[in-house]
């Protein structure tokens, strides 16, 4: 073992530190050229920080207002398509009435927007069309889709119950007690319509309640597939069935801090 | 912690859940529904015992321990006295999404507020169900005209 004394370690700790003045003046400030040396591999992308956005009561009334149009441009193209016809034509009536419903729900949570001193949104969300909604109408209009029809209401059923969730999510984030209740007062509507499309998609008392699918275990559609308002994802599952029988599925979440309409997001409607 | 504005709001809320339990009850049974029927109408009456439940939970000490008979007077009358359950269950969910919504607009908690909410969206389904066996009219699936009841 090494005996240093007290006077010792001094002097050993006032070497380290003059030694390190030394390297650094030897490094780039002293004037040293980059010889480019030292590899590197690839380069790293240039950030474009976020503006600064608060999650606002009306950030979140036209991040609702948005879903309305998601909702009803799906109807709209779903009537476009000119497949709702033989036993669906009643869908086809269900969808003009809901279509409606939506319009006057966007109208309304725009105005309360515009009550808070925000511009309303009269446009789709983007990001919930882009990774869901048109994915989707994608795969249901593809060949060899034996049943296109069915997957259109398939996909307004997750629509509707993305549009229910998202109304059910805010009541816990906004801030007035008023806003909270005209916000379920609309969500529970989304809920009605949920509830009458997934009759459609599996009718009769048996697909009320939550049932498992005989051949792939996972869970039927259902009017009412649970005892409380669910908030998880939203499985949508459409297209030509693989050899397995199973078929693409896609989940949809409701509007996260990605997707919300800020105030500074504009409409280029 | 919740505010004494928020406990008799939920502790109202929550009687209107027992009487509406009890409701479900006196039909749920009854010789005249299908097997089906018998069905839907058991697992709506455990959804209902279910929030009545949640509530409990919350209000622990501060709890309602009876139903709004009034409210079961009025509606076991006509439950008795029709021939189909269905058109009077209708309007009892219909009444309890207006009623809970109403609420929701003096509730302090955000929290509260959203299981309120998880409660209203299922009750709204329900709802849908129930106008679909009395009648093809859309209007009756999704519209709601009920009043909305007033804690006294």
């Amino acid at each position: 073992m090494i005996a240093l004394s007290r006077r010792e370690l001094l002097r050993l700790s006032g070497l380290s530190l003059a030694s390190g003045l030394v390297l650094a003046a030897c490094g780039k400030q002293s004037g040293l050229v980059d010889d480019n040396a030292i590899a590197s591999l690839g380069q790293a992308p240039k950030i474009t920080p976020l503006a600064e956005a608060e999650v606002t009561d009306a950030v979140l009334l036209r991040t609702a207002a948005s879903l309305e149009y998601n909702a009803i441009q799906t109807y709209m193209t779903a009537l476009d398509l000119g497949i709702l016809t033989g036993d669906l034509a009643r869908v086809a009536e269900m969808a003009k009435r809901f279509t409606d419903d939506h319009q006057q729900h966007a109208d309304a949570v725009n105005a309360l927007a515009v009550k808070l001193g925000a511009k309303e949104y009269t446009c789709s969300n983007t990001r919930i069309n882009d990774l869901y909604i048109a994915p989707a109408l994608k795969i249901i209009t593809e060949d060899g889709n034996p049943n296109p029809a069915m997957d259109i209401v398939a996909l307004a059923h997750a629509v509707e119950n993305l549009a229910a969730e998202t109304y059910q999510s805010v009541v816990g984030l906004l801030t007035d007690p008023m806003l909270r209740a005209d916000a379920i007062r609309i969500g529970q509507q989304e809920a009605r319509h949920a509830a009458l499309l997934a009759q459609i998609l599996n009718p009769g008392l048996q697909g009320v309640g939550p049932t498992p699918n005989e051949k792939t275990g996972k869970p039927n559609i259902a009017a009412v597939p649970s005892p409380f308002g669910s908030l998880a994802n939203i499985q949508l599952a459409i297209g030509k069935p693989k050899p397995d029988g199973s078929r693409i599925t896609l989940l949809l979440e409701t509007p996260s801090l990605n997707s919300l309409i800020y105030e500074s997001v504009v409409c280029q409607a | 912690m919740l505010s004494d504005n928020d406990i008799n709001l939920l502790a109202f809320t929550q009687t209107l859940e027992l009487t509406t339990r009890d409701l479900y009850l006196t039909v749920v049974g009854l010789k005249t529904l299908s097997e089906d029927e018998g069905a839907l109408l058991a697992q709506f009456h455990s959804h209902h015992v279910a929030y009545e439940q949640s509530l409990n939970g919350l209000l622990s000490k501060n709890a309602a321990t009876a139903r709004n008979e009034t409210v079961f007077a009025d509606f076991a009358t006509r439950l008795s006295t029709s021939s189909t359950p269905w058109a009077t269950l209708l309007e009892i969910e219909n009444t309890l999404v207006a009623t809970h919504a109403k609420t929701i607009e003096s509730i302090e908690s955000a929290k509260v507020a959203a299981l309120m909410a998880s409660i209203i969206i299922v009750e709204a389904r329900q709802a849908a169900i129930l106008a679909t066996l009395t009648t093809s009219d859309l209007s009756a699936a999704l519209d709601n005209n009920a009043t909305a009841l007033v804690a006294s």
